[in-house]
């Protein structure tokens, strides 16, 4: 059934990014509307590498991700400067300059964009939708140990002081600036390997593909799962991407629906629906534990 | 030379208008609000539906005014006052999602067609130093820095003004000393949508056209206006609308359409913000 | 505890609605099982006034086959769907048509974005996938089973060049919406002006949504041009009539199919005298055409245009190819390699290209009065061959 297998690529390429934005918001607490622009930018490079180049697929895969993670470098570097609502405008900003690039350069095939790109090949054995999807869910396996490491570990804890109260993590000693680059990079390397993984499965890409309304979605889809949560990432993109599907006899009012539940979601439960401290969280964790009485 | 002056100032005024509610309540409550562009489609629509329905275009005028700033008080309690607390990314992608309802409603009642006003402005031509000026450029004009002028004075001379400074410096002081903050919360958003439904029936006016999208552009251009004159700062922000409206002018008088519209304020802004991170003239109201 | 009820009724609403969609429409009941052929169109965003038409033409050629008794007794079946205007939903459109509803054709009523993405998927699924308006060069080069069927925007660019040369015109301007549509047309006009004697004084390319086309008019008259090319959608172009009027120009003015849709008719006298290329020729005497335009103003309230036409034209080719060959998504291949002198509302041709393209002349038409009417047509073999 490759509806099915189409709509796997789709969400878990999408759940990918979701998780790297995690990484971000989740960690240091700063609003970033730029994740499409890296995304986008993973995407474009890798397809500029296909078909201007014809350079192998390992080769755009690994620049992509590259490129995407100078990109992420310049946007942590921002970060230290701007905060909160300024920070996050910025970064809304990137993606209008970021698309503005893609539509003005010749180089990234101007308004009309870049098409035929071909089906990956790993050593000498071209990947269809089946091998796409195992490529997509090894790259989301990936990213989701990548945050339960960073979460787990010394780095992750700093991370996470930081975001509690920047002041005082700095007093005490901790890097800030050096840690906030670090996970802001993270998190671009592997928004830009999936971008390459999109641009392989659509096979072309174009200036609109990449735009603020997709780093809307994506942060939308991180808040309604559960915000600084991977579950929550991964359950926001699954669900902002099959629903719209399932509801396409409804097409009309999609964006109707997507809009409504994002404004209920936040008014009434703005821990996301799986996240920390939601209603969810809360019964399973009541379900598992240990009630019986003790002396 | 003249035309670009001309032009950059319409351009500018009109942004101004569709910014300083927005920025009346950042300075206010910390709070981007996206939505307020829906007011201006709003606007927009109220006036297209009253005027067909009653010829008057005065009554069509009233109508959007009042009752675009009343779903701004309406919207506010219901949906803004209660998630404050829950940090500026929640209440930035809750007003984008508002937005976003509010986009396709209009679709949905008015059609996604492009609507023609058809009403003529009895307001004259001018000529000014040698470039032809339409009536309703000069109304938009006018108006422009008539809201700079009646803004200055408001906040600086009348006792509203002092009243939500006190609210936007510090509000639980605020209300130790007596003052409402919640009445000043309303009255802001009453006031910043019936302004930004005046924005949107001068660009139907003016452009001869009313559809669900739009206030798209503007709901995010504004955003860049306002953090580039200084969070929080309404006269900065009105500045900021006239430069940024005056460069867009100059950029293709000079270039022609050489890059995206959108892309000249944002790549003003963000290299503004780089030199300078508290904006043009920031507010003396600081924000952690 | 509410929640645990709150949680099943959503869980089992949920299960219900999946079933709903993924069992898809089974519950026809009709004893013969009518002919899919597949279509999207952007119904939502912007590109929704365009969409409009492009699915009126569609099912107005799908009901006049249907009332001839279908193909073979088979009746017709059209399968909708809305893209957004986003390009991301060509793909899963697509791959829907192909995998889940078994189209044995489509036809792409939509811009050249979302064709271009779907156009892979039906190559791959080797189902063949008409494109009504979009005329990205690109869309047939995706594969065997793409087929153009309106004249590709670098050809159309060529025509509006050679058609502005013969009028005398010595140094156009060029206006154009900076999408692929106008990117096409302008390089077609470009590569082709300079042949014909012609220099382009200046190429402006502005965004969807611009409101404010007086500076740059005023720049390219002070430029000295005698001719502006304007590469324009219906609200773009009629912002850009608007703001002509003001500034009170001597230049021709010459526009293409982009505003040849009905959302543009409101401009009124704004628009006379406007010439543009296009594929639907109004005044033509060939009866297929004046059958569709008649047909289409019974059957909806709106004007017609050409991407109506184009739609309809996109839909007769499929059936025409299922009637010569039979109605397996080969044979839709076959026939329409086949094809030979097709006659549509759009014109006549001979036959495909190797790429899969058309070889039709480049009609202009014009603006008086609320009505438009023949204003002349492009033929020349070495412009209107892609």
């Amino acid at each position: 059934m490759s509806y099915l297998l189409v709509l796997l690529i789709t969400v878990t390429i999408l759940s990918t990014v979701t998780v790297s934005l995690n990484m971000v918001v989740g960690y240091t607490g700063q609003p970033n509307l730029g994740q499409s622009a890296v995304f986008g930018i993973g995407a474009y490079f890798a397809a500029v590498f296909a078909t201007s180049y014809s350079m192998p697929f390992w080769f755009c895969f690994l620049a992509a991700g590259l490129i995407a993670g100078v990109a992420g470098a310049l946007i942590g570097a921002i970060s230290l400067r701007l905060h909160q609502d300024f920070f996050a405008i910025t970064t809304l900003g990137l993606n209008f300059i970021v698309v503005a690039t893609f539509q003005t350069l010749p180089f990234f095939g101007g308004a009309t964009g870049l098409y035929g790109i071909p089906l990956p090949t790993i050593a000498g054995y071209e990947l269809d939708y089946p091998g796409l999807a195992v490529c997509s869910l090894l790259l989301l396996l990936c990213a989701v140990g990548v945050s339960l490491l960073v979460n787990r570990s010394w780095f992750g804890g700093i991370l996470q002081a930081v975001r509690e109260d920047e002041t005082l993590a700095a007093s005490l000693g901790a890097p800030v600036a050096r840690y906030k680059s670090t996970i802001f990079v993270i998190s671009s390397i592997f928004a830009g390997f999936a971008g390459c993984l999109y641009a392989y499965f659509l096979s072309t890409v174009s200036p609109q593909t990449f735009g603020f309304n997709d780093s809307v979605l994506f942060l939308a889809m991180l808040l309604i799962g559960g915000s600084a949560t991977i579950r929550g990432a991964i359950f926001g993109a699954v669900l902002l991407t099959i629903i719209p599907e399932l509801f396409r006899f409804a097409s009309e009012y999609r964006m109707l629906i997507f809009g409504a539940v994002l404004v209920l979601v936040l008014r009434f439960h703005p821990q996301g629906i799986i996240g920390e401290d939601s209603l969810i969280a809360r019964w399973t964790a009541n379900v598992f534990t240990d009630k019986r009485a003790r002396p | 030379m003249t035309y670009i002056l001309i032009q950059g100032i319409v351009v500018g005024s009109l942004y101004a208008l569709i910014a300083i509610g927005p920025s009346l309540v950042y300075g206010l409550m910390g709070v981007l609000d996206v939505a307020s562009a829906a007011a201006l489609t709003l606007g927009a629509y109220l006036l297209l539906v009253v005027f067909q329905a009653s010829g008057s275009v005065l009554l069509g005028v009233a109508a959007a005014l009042v009752l675009t700033g009343a779903a701004g008080w309406v919207f506010q309690k219901s949906l803004y006052v209660p998630i404050l607390d829950r940090g500026p990314i929640v209440t930035l992608i809750t007003s984008i999602g508002v937005y976003i309802c509010a986009d396709e409603l209009f679709r949905l009642v008015f059609g996604p067609l492009q609507q023609s006003l058809g009403i003529q402005t009895a307001i004259p031509d001018l000529h000014i130093a040698g470039v032809e000026v339409t009536g309703i450029n000069l109304l938009i004009i006018a108006i422009g820095v008539g809201l700079l002028l009646l803004t200055w004075l408001v906040l600086t001379r009348t006792r509203y003004g002092v009243v939500w400074r006190a609210v936007a410096q510090d509000r639980d002081i605020a209300s130790a000393v007596g003052i409402d903050s919640k009445k000043v919360i309303g009255g802001v958003f009453v006031i910043g949508y019936a302004l930004s439904a005046l924005a949107g029936i001068l660009y139907a006016l003016k452009y001869d056209s009313v559809i669900p999208t739009m206030g798209d552009v503007p709901a995010y251009k504004m955003l860049a206006i306002i953090i580039l004159g200084g969070l929080g700062s309404p006269l900065g922000t009105i500045a900021a609308a006239f430069l940024i409206g005056l460069v867009e002018t100059a950029v293709v008088a000079q270039f022609g359409f050489v890059v995206p519209r959108d892309a000249i304020a944002f790549a003003a802004l963000v290299l503004v913000l780089l030199i300078r991170p508290q904006g043009l003239i920031p507010s003396r109201v600081v924000r952690a | 505890m509410e929640f645990r009820i709150l949680n099943r009724g959503v869980v089992t609403a949920v299960a219900a609605l999946a079933y709903a969609a993924f069992s898809g429409f089974a519950f026809a009941g009709s004893d013969e099982p009518p002919i899919k052929i597949g279509f999207f169109s952007p119904q939502t965003g912007f590109g929704a006034p365009d969409g409009r038409s492009a699915l009126a033409g569609a099912q107005l050629a799908i009901n006049q086959v249907n009332a001839a008794n279908g193909i073979d007794g088979h009746k017709l079946e059209l399968v909708p769907y809305d893209d957004g205007s986003d390009p991301k939903q060509g793909a899963t459109i697509a791959t829907k048509l192909t995998s889940q509803d078994g189209v044995v054709a489509a036809v792409s009523g939509s811009y050249s974005p979302q064709t271009l993405a779907a156009a892979t998927i039906f190559q791959r699924a080797k189902t063949v996938l008409v494109s009504a308006y979009a005329v990205n060069p690109g869309i047939p080069k995706a594969g065997s089973y793409i087929f153009l069927q309106d004249v590709n925007g670098t050809v159309q660019g060529r025509a509006g060049a050679k058609f502005l040369a013969d009028k005398g015109i010595k140094k156009p301007a060029v206006i154009s919406i900076d999408n692929d549509f106008g990117n096409a047309l302008v390089e077609g006009f470009v590569a082709e002006a300079p042949k014909l004697g012609m220099t382009v004084v200046s190429t402006d390319k502005n965004q969807f949504g611009e409101k404010d086309f007086g500076t740059i008019i005023r720049r390219v008259i002070a430029s000295g041009a005698d001719a502006i090319y304007l590469v324009q959608y219906v609200a773009e172009g009629k912002q850009f009539l608007r703001d002509w009027a003001q500034a009170d120009g001597k230049l021709t003015l010459f526009s293409t199919e982009g505003i040849d849709s009905a959302g543009f008719y409101s401009i009124g006298k704004l628009a006379d005298g406007l010439m543009f290329t296009t594929n639907l020729n109004r005044d033509s005497k060939s009866e297929e055409t004046q059958q569709f335009l008649s047909d289409f103003a019974k059957a909806y309230d709106f004007p017609v245009d050409m991407v109506a036409a184009s739609s309809h034209d996109a839909v007769m080719l499929v059936v025409d190819a299922m009637r010569k060959n039979g109605t397996t998504a080969a044979d839709v291949k076959a026939g329409l390699d086949a094809l030979r002198d097709f006659n549509g509302a759009t014109g006549t041709f001979e036959r495909f290209t190797e790429n899969r393209e058309v070889i039709k002349p480049v009609q202009i038409q014009v603006f008086n009065d609320g009505k438009i009417s023949s204003a002349g047509v492009v033929s020349d073999p070495a412009i209107i061959t892609p």
